[in-house]
């Protein structure tokens, strides 16, 4: 075969390739960019009816309705900044919690920082085994105040998922919060994030807070003092995005009923559904969302009336990548935990049962978090292709690509003015062009390199495949300790 | 009303007030002041911790509930630092009895529930600051 | 192509067009934020010192309070929301006169007028106001507001509820939690139906046979805190057949604030291993509170439960429980739950 009839086959490939899913493609575009929005609606409508709770007089106190919680901090080589991070958790704005510090076989000074801060003491106490955890318990430490109400529990290492499940064994209040050890709490975060349980004491079991990027943010002994952007642009496309996804994607789902991510970066759950369901999944990627799916499946297969819902008010601050590699390994897990949670779970798909789940929220993570990175990479394949080869028409595929982007910033911007109109965090104006220009430039690389990310997520979960497509999805460790 | 104990001719007993609502920010300034105190109001935790460390007062207000650094927040870097011995009043919404266990968990000396009445906190005040003498 | 094209470019200036809308209108949201707040700021500072003073109960000769009840439009309303906003925080003297200038403005009235307006926002806001005016006599109108269509109107109402006082409008409060589908938030109606007083015991009584578990489980809430005894038939029924576990540990709770020695019993019946594991904590705990030394076998059987906290629990509250219930501990002195409650109690007692 000659060159030329090797191009003209190409050619003529790539044309019948744009020809078939041209039209499949811009629709997908119209879709996913419509159903965000939508979302974003339905968070505007949400934010809407809080707006007029908050704007009111009603301080809520709850009359002691709130239950008590205990905030697990799971610790692995955190000597710098644990001891800040536990006096901010232990003097949150709260009727009665506890904070369960969970010192997963640091190597460096992290339970000296604490023993000395807090002056501890051993207790020779044996912790529930309600969850099972593997790892041997080193010891159990309490403040010689008697009062101040701290547990640091060390463990021999073994990984933030069963760090956190030693964690809701040692609890003893009726919620548990799941929080990194590096998260920057507001001080009346617990207060906002519990309000859904005194509301509805009987049928709430888990809420999930907001979680926004502080990179740039001014802190003082483990608070947000000062609002800022990010320095640079990987950091403020990332807050343009947990924005769109997280805060108003969330606060969309749950007013619609079918909430079934909540970050692990900030979660409240019933200790007791937690403990009924069996804990983390260690053998997960993406224990928090397996957790939740686990959560609703058993849930609904046993026909309880329940409640999951996402507070949108600002719960928690965490710092998000700043290096392509560190976000390339996020993104990376992220999918691959998604891909294998969704799968192990598929036959919730479609089943009456499951409702909402079943029927709008999972169908949605396939068709959209799954599958968007697979034609994305064909669009970035295809159209530069097309171009070289001279089958596309040029200022066709400009107008092509200006609309669908076009389309995802404007997506980005309602997220924008919604958060604006909701929260004002950012009180400067070069944050709206800052914003604006992120919104913009998310286009240009950042999502082709995510695209590329989550499939190589993918990739290595499907490598995996007899590992992986267990009944329970069992892979093994290789999770970041942090 | 009663006036601060101590000479009038000498310097006036200063009084740190922290809060993030004006119009109880200007009341307490307004109501201290008429009592004969000197009063530096503040609006927000930061600039509360910064004007004490800048310059300790004999006496400190601080509302609970502040944006970026509580009054609790505040409390602990006070009780955390070279004037660990200036007395301070909390300010604290509404049978919120958890702000006072970890407001007195931390040090705090005494504490006014919102809603208050102003007189009481001037009594309040004034018999910290005997207390304290 | 022609066609497809065209569209397309439509399609593209739509879009684009669109973008551009947003961009105003972020700048528009906080520009008007600013100019609102500018502008408010401005009609109200003539009004001010007259405000703080009387806010403050300095205005001893009330000409002060005379000066506000002059303002007129704009700056009233301004005036009038601020007050509103005041009334949340201060009370006594000052609070009473500021309520004054609210009824010389006609606020009260309006307010009333408000709670049938079509805008839910005006609603709840009128709800507020007539609980921060303690007009007692607008009970039976936020008593209907109970079950309006809109959650923020029915908060407000039993807010002002609340803060009026009238024990009357209990009963009310509390049916208005198992509505269906417009039901109140729990938090709200506990928060309200704590500060009326001892009145509403018999109306708590009756709210814990009610078919719906939330209206259960506030009225087995507040029935402890506010150690309402009369209830204790019903609580002790419902700690045993509740067909939700949240409302038997409530109701583990409260009988523990306020039983009588013979609960001890009733609490002791449900710490067996065939009961949920929470729920049997909860009875522990309830026992320890009451304190009462029938229960010392059953604490004692449960020193070498398998569950370590349960252990725990029980030994701590032995050790509450004077001699009797320390001697019980004999035998188990070695034991991890004994040792570990000891610690924590010792600790507990140099604290204090």
């Amino acid at each position: 075969m000659s060159w030329d009839a090797f191009i003209e086959g190409l050619r003529s490939f790539v044309v019948w390739v744009m020809d078939v899913s041209s039209v499949p493609i811009l629709v997908y575009f119209v879709l996913i960019n419509t159903s965000l929005l939508t979302l974003i609606v339905l968070a505007y409508l949400e934010f809407r009816a809080q707006q007029r709770r908050r704007a009111s007089a009603l301080s809520w106190q709850g009359a002691g309705l709130a239950p008590g919680v205990s905030l697990l901090v799971p610790a692995y080589n955190e000597e710098a900044g644990i001891v800040t991070a536990v006096k901010s958790f232990l003097t949150l704005r709260y009727p009665r919690h506890e904070v369960v510090v969970i010192d997963d076989g640091s190597t460096d000074a992290t339970f000296a920082r604490l023993e000395e801060a807090f002056d501890l003491v051993p207790v020779p106490r044996e912790l529930p085994r309600e969850i099972p955890v593997r790892a041997r318990v080193l010891g159990v430490f309490v403040p010689r105040d008697g009062r101040t109400r701290l547990v640091v529990v060390r463990k021999e290492n073994s990984g933030k998922t069963e760090a956190l499940n030693l964690g809701i064994n040692a609890a003893s209040e009726p919620l548990v919060a799941m929080l990194d050890g590096d998260s920057i709490l507001e001080p009346d975060g617990l207060l906002h994030v519990t309000r859904p349980f005194a509301d509805d004491p009987t049928r709430m079991v888990a809420t999930g807070g907001a979680i926004r990027p502080v990179n740039g943010s001014r802190v003082l002994s483990g608070r947000i003092v000062r609002v800022e952007m990010p320095q640079t642009w990987l950091p403020r496309i990332q807050l343009v995005e947990y924005l769109r996804a997280f805060l108003l994607g969330r606060t969309g789902w749950s007013r619609l009923g079918g909430l079934i991510l909540i970050s692990g970066a900030f979660g409240l759950f019933r200790r007791d559904v937690v403990v009924e369901v069996g804990g983390l999944d260690p053998g997960t990627i993406g224990e928090d969302f397996e957790l939740v799916m686990r959560i609703h499946k058993r849930l609904r297969d046993e026909g309880r009336d329940y409640r999951i819902e996402f507070v949108p008010e600002p719960v928690s601050w965490t710092e998000v990548p700043v290096t392509a590699r560190v976000l390339r390994n996020q993104r990376r897990r992220w999918q691959r935990g998604l891909w294998e949670t969704l799968w192990a779970y598929r036959a919730m798909l479609f089943r009456p049962r499951y409702g909402r789940i079943g029927w709008v929220a999972l169908p949605y993570y396939w068709l959209f978090e799954l599958i968007a990175p697979l034609l994305e990479l064909l669009g970035i394949i295809i159209v530069p292709l097309g171009l070289l080869l001279g089958v596309v028409d040029v200022p066709f595929a400009v107008l092509f690509l200006v609309l669908a982007y076009g389309y995802a910033v404007l997506v980005t911007l309602a997220a924008m003015v919604v958060d604006e109109w909701a929260f004002h965090k950012h009180d400067r104006w070069r944050a709206i062009w800052q914003t604006v220009a992120s919104s913009v430039l998310e286009n240009f690389g950042y999502r082709q390199a995510t695209v590329w990310w989550r499939l190589e997520g993918m990739w290595a979960s499907l490598r995996r495949k007899k590992h992986v497509w267990g009944v329970m999805t069992r892979t093994g460790f290789d999770e970041d300790p942090a | 009303m009663s006036a601060p104990a101590g000479d009038p001719d000498a310097n006036p007993v200063r009084v740190l007030v922290a809060d993030d609502d004006a119009d109880i920010r200007d009341l307490v300034e307004f109501k201290l002041t008429q009592a004969g105190y000197a009063v530096e109001a503040v609006p927000d935790g930061v600039s509360a911790w910064e004007a004490f460390s800048a310059n300790p007062p004999q006496l400190a207000v601080l509302d609970v509930m502040m944006p970026g650094l509580s009054g609790i927040d505040v409390l602990r870097k006070i009780r955390e630092s070279d004037f660990a011995g200036v007395p301070v009043l909390l300010l604290s919404a509404k049978s919120r009895d958890s702000d006072v266990d970890t407001g007195f968990a931390v040090g705090a000396d005494d504490y006014v529930i919102k809603p208050f009445s102003p007189r009481e906190l001037l009594h309040r005040v004034n018999g910290m600051l005997a207390r304290a003498r | 192509m022609i066609v497809g094209a065209a569209l397309l470019l439509g399609a593209t200036i739509v879009v684009l067009g669109a973008c551009l809308l947003l961009i105003l209108g972020v700048i528009a949201v906080r520009a008007r934020r600013h100019s609102r707040s500018k502008r408010d700021e401005m009609l109200l500072s003539p009004l001010r010192p007259p405000l703080i003073t009387v806010a403050s109960g300095e205005d001893d000769d009330g000409s002060a309070a005379e000066e506000l009840t002059w303002a007129t439009g704009v700056s009233r309303t301004v005036l009038d929301r601020n007050i509103a906003d005041l009334l949340t925080k201060i009370r006594g003297a000052p609070a009473e006169q500021l309520v004054r200038v609210l009824e010389v403005h006609g606020a009260v009235d309006a307010a009333v007028g408000d709670l049938s307006s079509r805008s839910s926002v005006k609603r709840a806001r009128g709800a507020q106001l007539l609980g921060l005016a303690r007009a007692a006599h607008t009970v039976p109108l936020l008593v209907d507001a109970l079950r309006d269509e809109s959650v923020e109107v029915r908060n407000s109402a039993a807010y002002a509820l609340g803060l009026i006082g009238d024990a009357s409008a209990a009963g009310p409060i509390l049916a208005a939690i198992g509505v269906p589908d417009r039901g109140l938030p729990a938090a709200t109606a506990a928060e309200a139906l704590q500060s009326m007083g001892v009145g509403i015991s018999e109306v708590l009584r009756e709210g814990l046979k009610d078919e719906n578990a939330r209206t259960r489980m506030v009225a087995a809430h507040l029935s402890g805190e506010r150690s309402f005894t009369r209830g204790l038939p019903e609580l002790r029924h419902l700690l045993a057949h509740d067909p939700d576990v949240t409302v038997r540990e409530t109701c583990a709770v409260a009988i523990g604030r306020l039983g009588r020695g013979e609960d001890a019993d009733v609490l002791a019946r449900h710490t067996g291993a065939t009961e949920p594991l929470p729920l049997r904590r909860a009875c522990v705990t309830a026992i320890g509170e009451l304190g009462e030394p029938g229960a010392v076998p059953t604490l004692a059987g449960l020193l070498g439960d398998p569950d370590p906290r349960l252990a725990e629990l029980a030994a701590g509250a032995l050790i509450t429980m004077g001699a009797e219930g320390r001697d019980a501990l004999a035998g188990h002195e070695d034991d991890a739950a004994v040792r570990s409650a000891r610690l924590v109690a010792d600790l507990q007692k140099s604290a204090a």
